[in-house]
This record gives C-alpha cells, sequence and structure tokens, in this order.
C-alpha cells in the first residue's frame, strides 16, 4: 500500500528513540493538563473526567430506570394489586423504557467511548474536548429535569414510543407529552454531538502506525455506533420536532382526518428505533470482543470477520424498522421484505457470537468475573436473538405483538446483548481509572445473582405473553394463568436487582478513582494500548503501533512510552495538543492545539437546557432570554478556538516536523462540520419522505402546489448562494480582505428566498388547513432554522474578521462558515423544488 | 474514498437493492420489476467480486482491505438473494 499522504513509513523506525530525554518535560505536561480544583470540575474537558462523569450519570439513570421495573413489578405481582394508580402505571412504564433507552444505554456506550478511546488510540484525548464537555452537561441537565418530572406527576405517559394519535392534543392534553417530545429531542442533540466526537477522534486521533486493520476492535464498533447514531437519530429528531410543532400549533401531520397520518409517526420513530437496538448492541459487542481474548488468553478468532459484520450490522439494520409495524396492515410485499431483512440481520449478530465462541474454544479461559459476565452475555442475547427471529415472520408477530412475548424478547436482547457486557467491561476496565480492582468473590455473587434473577424474571414472560398478556396493562384479573408467572416474574427482578445492589456496595468497597495516577492497572494482562501508564494527559509519548496487541507483542512498550521515547514526549507548543494521523493508515499529519477547560460548554449546556424546559412549561419569554444566553454562550466558547500558533512546524519526536495549522478537508473541523451536514441533510431527507407519504397516503386531501415556473428565480438565487459560499473560499485564498463579504450577503439572501417561497404557497395551503399544508410549512421551519443558523455563522465569521484573527490565507473558520452555508443553498434549493414536484 | 468503497462495495449493493425493492412495493407492486432490481444487484455484486479478487495482498493493509472487500460482496450476494424470495411467497 502506498502512503497516504507523502509520509516516508520509514521514519517511524526511527522509534523507540534512544537518547535520554530532557529533564522537566513530564512536569510541563503535567501542568498543561493540571487536575481541577474547586469550581473547576465544572470546567473542565479531559475525556477522562468528562467520560467518568458522563459514565456515572448514566448509570444513575440505569439504577433510577431500575426502581421504576421494580414498582412495576410489584404491582403485577399478583392480581388486583394496588400499589400503582393506574395513571401513575403509566407514567412509570413510559419512564422506565424511555429512561432505559434514552438516558442510559446510548449515554452509557458514549461515555464510555470519550473514557476509553483516547486511551485505546494513544491520543491525548477526542479532537473536541468542550464539544464532549457540551454533550455532557446537556445530557445530565436536560435528563434530570425530564426524570423530576415524574415527581410532580407530569411525566410522559404514552409509552417510549409516544404514539399518536394517543399523544396528540386531543387524547394528551397535558404537557405530560411535551415533557418527553421536548426533553427527549434535547437529549439526541447530545447524543449527536458526541457521535460527531467519536467518529472524527477514531478515524484522525489514533496513534501513528494503527491503521485499519490494527485498530482494536471497539474503536471499530464505536466508529460503525457513531455513524448509526448520524444516520438514525435525525429521524426520532425530526418526529419530535412534528409532533411537537402538531400539538402547539395545530399542524395536522399525524392527523388523519385533515390529510396527516399516524402511521408516518411509526416510519419517522422505528427508522430511528430499531437501528437504536444496533446501536445499543454494537459497542458492547465490541466491549466483548476486547475482553474475551484477554479472558481466554487468546487472540481473538476472525477479526476481519467481526468488523465486516459490525459494519453489515450497521447497514442491515436500517432495512428492519418496518417490522415494528406488521401489525399496521403494511402491503404483504413489503411486509415480506421487512421480515427478509429482519432474518437476515442475525447473519452479521452470528458471525460475531461465533467468533467470541470460537475464541473461548482456542484459547485457556479464565472463570474471573469479566469472563463469567461475557459468557452469561453470549447465553441470554442468543436466547433473544433466537426470539427475534420467531417474531420476525409475519404471522408469528400478528399473534405475539403487543403481548409480553415482546417484553421477554427485548429485555433477553437489550440485556444480553448491553447491560451483561457493560458489567464484564466494568469490571474489566476499572482496574484502568481505579487504585483497587473489584473484588472477584463478590463479582461471582453479582453475576449469580443477575444472571439467575435474569432469567427468572424474564423467562416466564414468553409464557405469559404466549397465553395472552397484553404490555402495559397495569393489572390483571385472577384465574387467567397469569398470576404464579408474574409472581415468578416479579421474584426474579428482585433477585437481579440484588446482584445490582452488591456491586453497589462492591464499587463503595472498592472504586477509588484516580484519574491522574496510581491506579491498579493492567490486572487481567491486556494487550491494548488502553493499559499503557497514563495520567491526565494520557500517555507520556505517543507510541508507534506495530499489530493488534502491542503490549503483548512489544513487551517493553510500557517503559519505551513511559521514558518518553516517541512520538510527542513533551508538548511541542506549551499548549495542549495531539496529533492528527490520517484515516486509513494513521500518518502523521499536523499537529491539533486543544482547547482547555472552560466554563462556556457548561453554561451553554444550561441554557440550552433552560430553553428546551421553559418551552414545556410554556414560559416563553424565559425561553427566549435562554436560547440567546445560550448562543452567546456556544460563541464565546468558540472565541478561544481556531487561533494560529506562533510556530508554524514543530518536532513531534525523533527529528519529524509537521505544521500547527492545517485547513481544507483534510482537517478535523471540517469532517466534523461535514458530518453536522449529513445530520442537517437526513433531518431534511425524512421531512421529504413525509411530504412524499403523505401524498402516496391521503390524496383526497392534496392541492395542485404552485407552479414549477415561479420557482426558478428562487432556485437560481439558491444556486447564487452556493457560488458566492464557494467563491468566498477561493478569494480568501488569493488574499482578498474583502472577502468575507459574499458568504455574508449570500447568507442573508437565504431567508429572503424563503420569504418569497413562503408567499407562493400561502396563496394554496396554509400549515393548518392539512397535512400538505403542514409537510411543506415544516420543510420551511427547517429551511428557516438553516438559514437563521448561516447568518450567525456568517456573522460570526465577519466578527472574527473584524477583531483581527482571520489574517492567514487560509482559516479554518471561514471554510466551515462557508461550507454551511453552501448547505443552506443546497438545502432551500432542493426543497423548494420537491415540495412543487409533488403533487404537481 | 477508494478504499472506503472497496470496504463497503457489497454492502452498498444491499442497501440499494434493499431500498429499491422497498419503493417498488410501495408505489408500483411488481415481481417482474423486483427480479430485475435483483439482476441489477447480482451483476454489480459480480462486478465487485471481480474487482476484490485483481485486488493486491502485498502488506498487512491491502491484503485485510481485500478480504473485507471479498467478504462484503460475499454477504451482499447472500442477502441480495434472500431478500429477492419474498414476493415469491407473499400474495
Amino acid at each position: 500500500m502506498r502512503s497516504e499522504t507523502g509520509f516516508d513509513p520509514a521514519l517511524l523506525d526511527r522509534f523507540p528513540t534512544q537518547d535520554e530525554r530532557p529533564e522537566g518535560e513530564e512536569e510541563q505536561l503535567k501542568r498543561i493538563w493540571c487536575a481541577p480544583r474547586g469550581w473547576e470540575y465544572l470546567t473542565v474537558v479531559n475525556n477522562n473526567y468528562v467520560g467518568i462523569y458522563y459514565l456515572g450519570t448514566a448509570f444513575l439513570f440505569f439504577l433510577l430506570a431500575g426502581m421504576l421495573g421494580l414498582l412495576m413489578r410489584v404491582q403485577l405481582a399478583a392480581p388486583l394489586m394496588d400499589v400503582l394508580p393506574q395513571a401513575t402505571y403509566n407514567q412509570v412504564f413510559t419512564m422506565h423504557g424511555t429512561v432505559m433507552m434514552f438516558l442510559f444505554a446510548v449515554p452509557m456506550v458514549e461515555a464510555a467511548g470519550v473514557l476509553l478511546l483516547p486511551q485505546m488510540l494513544a491520543a491525548r484525548d477526542l479532537p473536541f474536548p468542550r464539544l464532549s464537555a457540551y454533550a455532557f452537561w446537556a445530557y445530565a441537565v436536560g435528563g434530570l429535569a425530564f426524570f423530576g418530572s415524574l415527581f410532580i406527576g407530569l411525566a410522559p405517559d404514552g409509552g417510549w414510543f409516544m404514539y399518536p394519535p394517543l399523544t396528540s392534543k386531543a387524547y394528551s392534553p397535558g404537557i405530560n407529552t411535551d415533557f418527553w417530545l421536548l426533553g427527549i429531542g434535547f437529549i439526541e442533540i447530545s447524543a449527536i454531538a458526541g457521535a460527531i466526537e467519536i467518529i472524527v477522534g477514531v478515524l484522525r486521533h489514533r496513534a501513528p502506525g494503527m491503521s485499519l486493520d490494527k485498530m482494536p476492535i471497539f474503536a471499530w464498533a464505536m466508529l460503525v455506533f457513531a455513524v448509526m447514531i448520524v444516520i438514525a437519530f435525525p429521524s426520532v429528531i425530526l418526529a419530535t420536532l412534528l409532533l411537537e410543532i402538531e400539538r402547539a400549533f395545530n399542524w395536522p401531520f399525524f392527523d388523519a382526518t385533515r390529510g396527516g397520518d399516524p402511521v408516518l409517526w411509526q416510519h419517522l420513530f422505528w427508522f430511528f428505533g430499531h437501528p437504536e437496538v444496533y446501536i445499543i448492541f454494537l459497542p458492547a459487542a465490541g466491549m466483548m470482543s476486547m475482553i474475551i481474548p484477554t479472558v481466554a488468553r487468546a487472540e481473538l478468532v476472525g477479526y476481519r470477520l467481526i468488523v465486516l459484520a459490525m459494519v453489515a450490522t450497521g447497514f442491515i439494520s436500517f432495512g428492519v424498522w418496518a417490522h415494528h409495524m406488521f401489525a399496521t396492515g403494511l402491503p404483504p410485499m413489503t411486509a415480506g421484505f421487512f421480515s427478509a431483512a429482519s432474518m437476515a440481520v442475525s447473519l452479521p449478530a452470528g458471525i460475531q457470537v461465533f467468533s467470541w465462541i470460537a475464541t473461548f474454544a482456542v484459547g485457556k479461559p479464565r472463570f474471573n468475573t469479566p469472563g463469567l459476565f461475557a459468557m452469561g452475555s453470549v447465553v441470554i442475547f442468543v436466547t433473544g436473538g433466537l426470539t427475534g427471529v420467531m417474531v420476525a415472520l409475519v404471522p408469528f408477530d400478528w399473534q405475539a405483538h403487543d403481548t409480553y412475548f415482546i417484553v421477554a424478547h427485548l429485555h433477553y436482547v437489550l440485556i444480553g446483548g448491553m447491560v451483561f457486557p457493560l458489567f464484564a467491561a466494568m469490571y474489566y476496565w476499572i482496574p484502568m481509572v481505579s487504585r483497587r480492582a473489584l473484588s472477584e468473590r463478590w463479582g461471582k455473587w453479582v453475576f449469580g445473582l443477575m444472571f439467575g434473577g435474569m432469567n427468572v424474571a424474564f423467562m416466564p414472560m414468553h409464557l405469559s405473553g404466549l397465553m395472552g398478556m397484553p404490555r402495559r396493562v397495569y393489572t390483571y384479573l385472577p384465574g387467567s394463568g397469569w398470576d404464579m408467572l408474574n409472581l415468578i416474574s416479579t421474584l426474579g427482578a428482585f433477585m437481579l436487582a440484588a446482584g445490582v445492589l452488591l456491586f453497589l456496595v462492591d464499587m463503595a468497597r472498592n472504586f477509588r478513582l484516580a484519574p491522574d495516577d496510581g491506579e491498579a492497572g493492567n490486572v487481567f494482562g491486556a494487550g491494548t494500548l488502553e493499559w499503557l501508564p497514563t495520567a491526565l494527559y494520557s500517555t507520556r509519548s505517543i507510541p508507534v503501533v506495530k499489530s493488534r496487541e502491542p503490549l503483548w507483542d512489544d513487551p517493553k512498550i510500557s517503559d519505551d512510552v513511559e521514558q518518553g521515547r516517541y512520538f510527542l514526549p513533551r508538548s511541542a507548543t506549551g499548549r495542549r495538543e495531539t496529533i492528527v494521523t490520517s484515516p486509513l493508515l494513521a500518518e502523521p499529519q499536523y499537529l491539533q492545539i486543544m482547547p482547555g477547560p472552560s466554563v462556556w460548554p457548561f453554561a451553554a449546556a444550561l441554557f440550552t437546557a433552560g430553553f428546551f424546559l421553559a418551552l414545556t412549561v410554556q414560559a416563553y419569554l424565559f425561553a427566549a432570554v435562554s436560547g440567546v444566553l445560550g448562543v452567546l454562550a456556544v460563541l464565546r466558547w468558540l472565541a478561544d478556538t481556531d487561533l494560529p500558533v506562533p510556530e508554524k512546524d514543530v518536532d513531534i519526536g525523533a527529528g519529524i516536523r509537521v505544521p500547527t495549522y492545517a485547513t481544507g478537508p483534510q482537517t478535523h473541523g471540517w469532517w466534523a462540520m461535514i458530518i453536522l451536514v449529513i445530520v442537517m441533510g437526513m433531518i431534511f431527507a425524512m421531512a421529504l419522505f413525509g411530504l412524499a407519504f403523505l401524498w402516496g397516503n391521503q390524496p383526497s386531501f392534496w392541492t395542485p402546489p404552485p407552479p414549477m415556473t415561479c420557482a426558478l428565480p428562487i432556485a437560481t438565487g439558491y444556486l447564487a448562494i452556493i457560488a458566492a459560499a464557494w467563491g468566498t473560499r477561493v478569494l480568501h485564498r488569493v488574499g482578498k480582505s474583502w472577502a468575507v463579504l459574499p458568504v455574508l450577503v449570500a447568507a442573508a439572501l437565504a431567508p429572503v428566498l424563503l420569504w418569497v417561497d413562503i408567499g407562493d404557497w400561502m396563496a394554496v395551503t396554509t400549515p393548518q388547513s392539512g397535512g400538505q399544508g403542514a409537510a411543506v410549512f415544516g420543510l420551511f421551519s427547517l429551511q428557516g432554522t438553516v438559514a437563521g443558523i448561516g447568518v450567525l455563522m456568517a456573522a460570526y465569521l465577519c466578527w472574527r474578521k473584524l477583531r483581527g484573527v482571520i489574517v492567514d490565507r487560509a482559516s479554518n473558520t471561514l471554510d466551515l462558515a462557508c461550507l454551511f452555508v453552501a448547505y443552506t443553498g443546497a438545502q432551500g434549493l432542493v426543497g423548494t423544488l420537491f415540495a412543487r414536484a409533488i403533487g404537481a | 474514498m477508494r478504499t472506503w468503497a472497496i470496504l463497503l462495495g457489497g454492502l452498498l449493493v444491499w442497501t440499494v437493492h434493499f431500498f429499491g425493492l422497498y419503493a417498488v412495493a410501495e408505489i408500483a407492486p411488481s415481481r417482474i420489476a423486483t427480479v430485475l432490481l435483483t439482476l441489477a444487484c447480482l451483476a454489480a455484486d459480480g462486478w465487485l467480486l471481480a474487482l476484490a479478487l485483481r485486488l493486491g495482498r502485498a502488506d498487512a493493509f491491502a491484503a485485510w482491505r481485500r478480504s473485507v472487500a471479498l467478504g462484503g460482496v460475499a454477504l451482499s450476494l447472500v442477502a441480495v438473494c434472500w431478500q429477492a424470495l419474498p414476493p415469491w411467497f407473499s400474495g
């Protein structure tokens, strides 16, 4: 394979260097990456801290949602129990599902990525530490406020998938549903921020030499996971937005009597909802593929196949969403395709399971706690997978739909596919961050109680479901034959909870956070880079990677890294920094200067949460103030970034020099903006699908759109915006000092064109008049949002220009603003033509 | 981009096939259309297979890329054939 960037791979042979390092280098690193004190814990951005905050908060939500599950089991332990009133029970089961899926599962694996990835890739940190901090605080503040709604009787009560018409204003007039719609929409923004961080981090922050074929399997899993979030989550963001607009402004997207369609919600929700299962499963599978080789003391069998299986799972999981909708009356051919895809997805999942079994078989497995949890996970997950193939069959699904059989199936899949691997991971990686490992003796009890409890709780649900017990009922009559099964399930749930309780006691006894130094270390004898000695700056020097298990293949690597014999043994510029490498072969490209601690991500998250919460309780003035303050906080945080340093290039070790500033498509900032544009594009694409869907299903409500010829001037205007944004970049590169003006004018033109387009449509329909009007004006709302952001970015660019920080002929801020404004033009162009083409 | 296209080619063909079938089923259900689409996708898979077989194995990364590409195409061939069956069993 030729070099990817022109870098000479022979230069890597200079490492490890043999010279003694000058004194004071390590002290300098410690000073730059120092630990926070007092209130600085709110401003910290290092992954070591943010990852722990994230994990702790996500685990807290696991415990809270688990308690809700126990409450439900107490209520169902016997017929006609009166522990929870019916309305409260509805809130409890809605919150149990919602919190487990949105506030525990996804954030937990994202948190594991934030904590583990920089160590595994031997980077100093992930590329956008402040974005990580923002994502965490937004999630924590928003999540706690959302959970708090339960204590004032305002928690959502429409089920975790919130189907309209039950959740429409007519049937859910209170603000309970709004809490879900605005709360979850907001928290998903945080998940997307985390996904951007992970994609760019995995592809651009790997240690030199760590080509894709040497990447830890967990990093592969996190990469696929994050890409899936980028594709899937926009759908639920759009869905929550549309339902909230319907409730607030009476735009009938989902009202079948007025040209909307409640099935559209199901499509949008499940296009997110089913990939969500794999979004949760894949990182957990990645953890398993890291843990099992260590436990089995053997190389992972089928690394290539597992990578392929993970990527294939990512693809195929987007072809299964409608299997949740078999009971809605899909056309037979459509149902057949989704049934086939639902069975096909078991193929890549099976590849992974067989690889794990084979690794156990060829190695000498130790039956320690991580090993037990890993083996237990395989058993439980396979059981859930088998019932998954059963419900992929349409006739069986019709019988089992909305019964406890489905409850059993989904708990087997999620507990086996995520919770058990997570416990294996906690036992496995806690020595990496704690002074003491957890107790092996207690761990085996924890495993026994959890494994036994899980099966006792959920296995009987298969039977109660097949005997006809529906989901979401708050009680049942005696004599239905469900009594004993429910009692057993309740006992099992408490057994499971006892295991978790024991784990908490073990944590209290042994977990002592050591973010700086003094952690228990590599107690299981693993071979990957996260087990190198680390401090707050990650590893002392960044090693050259020559294999998948460097610690097994090079016994001296830990010492050499610690002695500073690899890349970046010091801070080359006196600032926080890390090496950006090429995406395929991980060749060093440039030095990224990283931002340090800041209160602004915290403030921005607080105000963003305030904005959404105020909207929920209809305090519109407070929402407006919070929104403005949130935007100002983001701008203030950005003001410290993208500032070139005096040194144009620096020595990053062994005489290898790289630039300290880079612009254009190879930079991490450009990659992040492209991913953001994909997110915006996905939201918009799903909105276009919504318009086409309503046209296909409710043609009798359709009125002819304005003529296409009227759109030509508007379309020309959007093309001009794209050209101006591109031209600005070119002009700036040739040194024109006024180059920011075209993009400013272009950004200002976008709202004007939108206004003209709205005028054309107002002559034909209104947003309240029917599904068509709602969908078209929904597109306009999205375009208005994007145009507004474009104006803000262009204004920010001008402000930086006036401040004199855009002086070079290359500027990332300018590049990224131009990219976004060009996207604004492209989205406007597609939207205006598509809306007129549908039903013309 | 070339390496990503090589790695993901087979799975992209499956994606085009699946969403094509979905469009056919929703807009104008027709067994003939599903057969034509399936043949086109199998041909694309065949072409990708031929390309992947010609890829070099000079170093570890190239060999890894080749084997993942071949695996992706093989998976796609199975999945496309499997995905084409439902029209012959549904009403």
